[in-house]
């Protein structure tokens, strides 16, 4: 990133902001070290549908998602450059060199779910409680609540109604992905950034969290990463080729993007 | 079987003869071991069995007037232990915490370094120091003569610092790693996800630095003959002399080469060795364990 802080309205307008879309990603480049993970990348998200990343490994797609709630920044010698700009309901705001943007706030609204289900040991209900009371700051009276309309939001809460003792570890692999989904609903974002959600999970299992997305995307802007083009093309609305660290091509529902032309694009 | 690899004589050789000498190697040790206990346990058993006034167990040591009895010691021990790591253990929990969460890149480089270099110096340098630094203050603050359970206090805590903070290091750092991408993702700080799930979980590496703890401030002699004075008495205050049975032991083979004094620091070392086994084998047993056990469950 540019160096120091720097006010928001002395942040040029970007041209991306122009587009229609709640994430803008303006000339973004990430490097690790001397290793240059993303190469100055301008694309605009639609906060409608789910936009699906699709690539070889390596070639940038989930450096691309954590650029977004700056989860790069957590790993030793990264360095950004370039800006990303979201919208989370008042406008877009820049998320990098943004003096009043509080970090902890940003990955609030911009939620993530990773490929494992990465609950904390600890039981159902404090997996919930604990975010929703430190991070998101809800008093301890509103969290019995606000947890079963998560749970409910994600189908669990008939499930695990009278189990939210129940240590989060012994759920199915499903379900702790679903649990996953919940808590990260719960915290109320405007911004899903899934990363290959449904890959470490069994075909059934995979199946209702895709069904889960696709109910979800209408509500928030949903930002994936996929190793499958199967379910690129089942569940995007417009898929995005990722190659050595840049866009390759982008493609719109409207086009017919069937497996065979994202294989050929790969 | 068909081998697939060629070119491996040699090495599995090695392998095939490795087996024997580390089970010889580890022979000879276990036998050195039980040949000590044995030994000490031999010398030391008149005194168990022949409990009685001027025997090893008894609150006074007057050797000219025929009484023998190491309980100062012991209790001397187990204070100046005991209080050394009230004050390290908090401190180890407290910069481990730290280096691991919140302290800022170089700080925390400096920090650790800084550690890993404390376990290098030797105790004597640490007594040395204390001698003209430590005891003046306190003679200068308290009264008394510097010399004492306080001055010998703070600088074992100094001393098994290093060892605490190095064990809570080892075992929370996996933890810590295991959970902070996730944890990060949702909005908490490093701090928050090591005080409420990481630390919960570790009450055992945590016991169990404790416990290491416990066995290298008890084991050590040199601090306490340098900094604590060795009157062998219960102290009343933290100002007060004591003796601990590692410096007692010191004094008296400095002294006396046979005789009911000599015999009587069996006993000092027979307890000695059972307070440090029981110690290390109940700590490396708790550091043993993966944390996540169905019983840490929150």
């Amino acid at each position: 990133m540019t160096e120091g802080p720097e006010a928001p309205e002395n942040i040029p307008e970007p041209e991306a902001v122009q587009l229609p879309g709640s994430v803008h990603l303006q000339d973004l480049s990430v490097n690790f070290g001397r290793h240059q993970a993303l190469k100055n990348i301008t694309a605009a998200f639609s906060p409608k549908g789910i936009s699906v990343l699709v690539g070889r490994s390596g070639s940038g797609k989930t450096t691309l998602l954590r650029s977004i709630n700056r989860l790069n920044e957590e790993f030793d010698a990264c360095a950004t450059s370039g800006q990303v700009y979201a919208d989370f309901g008042q406008g877009l705001i820049p998320l990098y060199d943004n003096p009043d943007l509080f970090l902890p706030d940003l990955r609030l609204r911009a939620g993530m779910l990773f490929q494992n289900p990465n609950l904390f040991p600890v039981s159902v209900y404090r997996n919930l409680a604990l975010p929703l009371q430190l991070a998101a700051g809800f008093p301890k009276a509103e969290l019995p609540d606000r947890i079963r309309q998560a749970l409910t939001s994600v189908g669990l809460w008939k499930e695990l109604e009278n189990r939210l003792d129940l240590p989060a570890e012994r759920l199915s692999g499903g379900q702790q992905q679903r649990l996953c989904l919940a808590r990260t609903l719960a915290l109320e974002p405007r911004i899903l950034l899934l990363d290959e959600p449904t890959a470490s999970l069994d075909v059934h299992a995979a199946k209702e969290i895709e069904d889960l997305l696709l109910q979800l995307a209408g509500r928030y802007t949903v930002i994936m990463v996929s190793h499958s083009l199967a379910q690129a093309g089942r569940l995007g609305s417009r898929i995005l080729v990722c190659e050595e660290g840049r866009l390759s091509a982008t493609l719109d529902a409207g086009a017919d993007f069937s497996e065979e032309m994202l294989a050929r694009l790969l | 079987m068909r081998k697939i690899h060629g070119g491996t004589g040699a090495a599995e050789r090695a392998g095939e003869k490795a087996p024997l000498l580390l089970r010889l190697a580890a022979g000879m040790a276990l036998l050195g071991i039980a040949m000590l206990f044995a030994m000490i346990l031999a010398f030391a058993l008149p005194a168990f069995l022949q409990p009685g006034p001027g025997g090893a167990f008894g609150w006074f040591w007057r050797p000219y007037q025929g009484e023998f009895g190491i309980l100062p010691m012991l209790a001397g021990s187990l204070l100046l232990s005991c209080s050394a790591l009230l004050l390290a253990w908090p401190l180890a929990l407290a910069v481990c915490c730290w280096t691991l969460s919140a302290a800022p890149g170089l700080l925390r480089t400096g920090t650790r370094a800084g550690i890993r270099f404390m376990t290098a110096i030797p105790t004597v340098v640490y007594g040395f120091a204390a001698v003209f630094l430590l005891t003046p203050l306190i003679r200068a603050g308290l009264g008394g003569a510097g010399r004492c359970w306080l001055a010998a206090s703070l600088m074992l805590s100094l001393l098994v610092l290093p060892t605490m903070a190095l064990i809570l290091e080892a075992g929370l750092k996996p933890r810590l790693d295991r959970l902070c991408l996730g944890g990060q993702a949702l909005g908490l700080s490093k701090l928050e996800i090591l005080w409420f799930l990481v630390l919960p979980q570790s009450r055992k590496t945590m016991l169990a630095a404790l416990l290491l703890g416990f066995g290298r401030a008890a084991g050590d002699t040199l601090l306490p003959l340098m900094l604590a004075g060795n009157a062998p008495q219960l102290p009343g205050a933290l100002t007060e002399s004591l003796r601990t049975l590692t410096a007692h032991m010191a004094l008296v083979t400095a002294n006396e080469v046979g005789g009911a004094a000599y015999n009587s620091l069996f006993t000092a070392g027979a307890l000695l060795l059972i307070i440090n086994a029981v110690v290390s084998l109940l700590a490396r047993r708790l550091a043993g364990r993966p944390g996540n056990l169905p019983g840490e469950q929150m």
